[in-house]
């Protein structure tokens, strides 16, 4: 009897696990449209940046009474373990942002409404057309659409560079390396260093667009062992190994405050400066980065925002979304975000100059921006780009040659292209 | 024969009912949090599962994948064994050496045990956000402003590969050698008085007294710590974490501080692979399972000798 009471309780463990491992995906049921509606919000950043988008949120109310939206904050760290728990459930968010190229890898797996059904490809007239490339799937889903920008700034210390005879900041790659030589023989000890992208490829693609070259080519071929990406890893490893830039990265307001000459780094780090390190107030500066031999690409990032699949309020999520893009909600976003001292660039490239920055900082954003590319949306780039990294850190580091730290790169990127 | 059988059940039920209805919370949460949890992982860890979609069983290609082809986990796993043996050995050896040292009970003693132990009862992620601060690579560093003042360059700890595994060793025997003294001082002081007493009497030295008398009788102590320590230093995530993870790395640079533990979290929450999460998980299991066992069966061999 208990021998055939354990056989009974092992089968029947045995068909719930097989069944009820997960619950496996329905259809999730809309709501009446006209219906009060409660929609909550993951915003992934800090609680300032909830504070904005709750702003629009509450303004978003005033025009559709029935709709409440809720944002609440989910921070970088455990953002994406956090959403993929909520789309595994099917309970959580109705709203998500969170990294550019998320919404596509939660999308492509059924977790995000395709925005197209809903009209937000009409976004793209406005968006930036590298940032809204990179923020739709290979196949053309718009599982999420741009919120914001982000790129990067070359910051300086005026005092240093005057001490070092340097009229202006580098605007070249020559002149880049000439000034390190000359603040060094001015006896600065750290010329230059970089804080976003230190030993990771997106510190590597500015250098590699600014070449000319690219990741992958339009069709999304991998495109590494091209002359161009050598010569902008050659260049890169050199301002390392031969032109001493640290390896280990460090913030890039404290690098300035440290009496690092040059700094490379994101653009948020601008609005904390002065109210950070109130010792370096009038003597920083910024300008966007040097260019290379084709020019001045910048990388362009950001955050996306989506609507889950298991919303039962898709409809108000995309009209929400929709909303943001607004001239109404961009001015709201960045009144409450210059009252918090937060860095917001809205998505809209001919609203940069509204940004949170000052119109001097802005200007710079502008012209990174306008010129600027995205992270590429080909697939098994996101599978690719951490062992694409290690081959660059293994050129940086002298275990490996460029050429082979690119053919092996390649080698990944067309393995996961599939 | 039946009515006897059905009236020793009813007699059984009315003594321990109590008992068992007692215990129903306890179970329930037990196979609610544990047991279904680890029995779900297991069936995952035979299918192709990314979170999202339902998962197809896939029998035992995720293994295959692991154990022949994955130079990532390959790498992961000597990483793992690197650390666990030189944090073990090293962990258990000052947890010894401590408690030899401060296992008396004078004021002087008590204060220095208390100090020693502190990192075990404090948060390991504020333990973490310490390091990480003190080897911290610009002048605020707390290790680089140490070399700054014998006039040393600095050093970027986090991201030179040959110091990663170093750091980490240092970071977990730093944490946990207090809680290995505080269990030798308790296993020093179950060792009767009378037998080094006997030895004196009959000449030994204090290194035979320590060789012949405390060693042996330190055993289970030694054996307890040992596959504790073993079983945790498999299992290290917050130190890669916190202090080594890149913007796109887990494992920090090349790799240099991948164990398996993170390598797990990054293949099931950053890659959607929650079924080759689930078999990396049992195969960890089935290492410090076995290394645990020998462990315990070397114990035995030896306490017989």
């Amino acid at each position: 009897m208990r021998r055939l009471t354990a056989i009974g309780c092992i089968a029947l463990l045995a068909a719930t696990l097989t069944s009820c491992a997960t619950s496996g995906q329905q259809q999730t049921e809309q709501a009446d449209a006209n219906a009060p509606a409660s929609l909550s919000f993951w915003s992934t950043g800090g609680d300032d940046e909830t504070a904005i988008f709750q702003k629009a949120a509450d303004l978003y109310k005033r025009s559709h009474p029935n709709v409440t939206i809720k944002v609440q904050t989910l921070t970088w760290d455990d953002a994406y373990a956090k959403l993929l728990a909520a789309a595994t459930s099917r309970t959580g968010p109705d709203i998500v942002s969170g990294g550019m190229t998320w919404m596509i890898q939660f999308g492509a797996r059924g977790a995000m409404v395709d925005l197209r059904s809903h009209g937000l490809d009409a976004l793209k007239a406005q968006a930036q057309p590298a940032q809204w490339d990179s923020a739709i799937s290979p196949d053309g889903s718009v599982y999420g659409v741009p919120l914001d920008m982000s790129t990067f700034a070359l910051y300086y210390r005026t005092d240093l560079l005057e001490k070092a005879g340097l009229g202006g900041p580098p605007k070249t790659w020559e002149e880049l390396t000439d000034a390190i030589a000359k603040l060094r023989k001015a006896g600065v000890a750290k010329p230059y260093s970089q804080d976003w992208g230190n030993l990771d490829w997106i510190g590597y693609f500015n250098y590699l667009y600014q070449a000319g070259g690219g990741f992958y080519t339009d069709d999304c071929k991998p495109s590494l062992n091209t002359p161009q990406a050598e010569q902008a890893l050659q260049y890169w490893v050199d301002l390392y190994r031969k032109h001493g830039a640290p390896t280990a990265t460090v913030e890039g307001a404290e690098a300035l405050d440290t009496g690092t000459a040059l700094v490379v780094a994101g653009s948020w780090i601008a609005k904390g400066i002065d109210t950070g390190k109130p010792n370096l107030k009038g003597k920083w500066a910024m300008a966007t980065l040097p260019a290379g031999p084709a020019g001045p690409t910048t990388f362009i990032g950001g955050r996306a925002i989506g609507v889950t699949a298991f919303s039962k309020y898709a409809k108000q999520g995309a009209d929400f979304i929709k909303f943001l893009y607004g001239d109404e909600a961009i001015r709201a976003m960045v009144e409450e975000g210059k009252k918090r001292n937060l860095p917001y660039i809205p998505p809209r490239p001919d609203k940069i100059a509204e940004s949170t920055f000052t119109p001097e900082q802005s200007a710079v954003f502008a012209q990174s921006i306008g010129s600027g590319k995205a992270a590429p949306g080909c697939p098994g780039w996101d599978e690719s780009a951490p062992d694409v990294s290690k081959q660059l850190q293994a050129a940086i580091l002298g275990k490996a040659d460029v050429k082979t730290a690119l053919a092996e790169s390649a080698k990944i990127m067309e393995r996961n292209a599939g | 024969m039946a009515n006897h059988a059905v009236s020793l059940r009813r007699s059984r039920l009315r003594r321990y009912g109590t008992s068992y209805l007692m215990l129903v919370p306890f179970l329930g949460l037990f196979a609610g949090f544990l047991i279904w949890p680890l029995l779900n992982s297991l069936y995952l860890s035979f299918t192709s599962f990314d979170g999202i979609k339902p998962p197809t069983f896939t029998g035992l290609e995720n293994f295959r994948r692991l154990l022949v082809e994955d130079e990532r986990f390959r790498h992961a796993l000597g990483n793992t064994s690197v650390y666990v043996a030189a944090s073990v050995t090293l962990g258990t050896l000052l947890s010894l050496g401590l408690a030899l040292a401060f296992n008396g009970s004078s004021w002087p003693h008590r204060v220095m045990r208390t100090i020693f132990f502190l990192p075990s009862v404090t948060s390991s992620i504020a333990l973490m956000l310490m390091w990480k601060w003190i080897f911290f690579p610009s002048d605020v560093g707390l290790a680089n402003t140490v070399l700054d003042w014998f006039g040393q360059k600095a050093v970027a700890w986090l991201a030179t590969p040959g110091l990663t595994v170093p750091i980490l060793v240092l970071m977990s025997v730093w944490g946990g050698m207090g809680y290995g003294m505080v269990l030798y001082v308790a296993g020093l002081g179950a060792i009767p008085e009378e037998y080094y007493e006997a030895a004196r009497i009959d000449g030994a030295s204090t290194w035979q007294q320590f060789r012949r008398i405390t060693l042996p009788l330190l055993r289970p102590v030694t054996t307890y710590v040992v596959v504790t320590g073993l079983i945790g230093a498999f299992q290290v995530f917050e130190a890669v974490y916190i202090v080594f993870r890149g913007t796109n790395q887990i494992g920090g640079v090349l790799d240099s501080g991948l164990m398996i533990v993170p390598y797990l979290y990054d293949q099931g929450f950053t890659h959607f692979k929650l079924g080759y999460a689930s078999a990396v998980a049992w195969v960890l299991f089935l290492i410090i399972f076995v290394i645990s066992l020998v462990n315990l069966r070397l114990g035995r061999a030896t306490k017989e000798l």
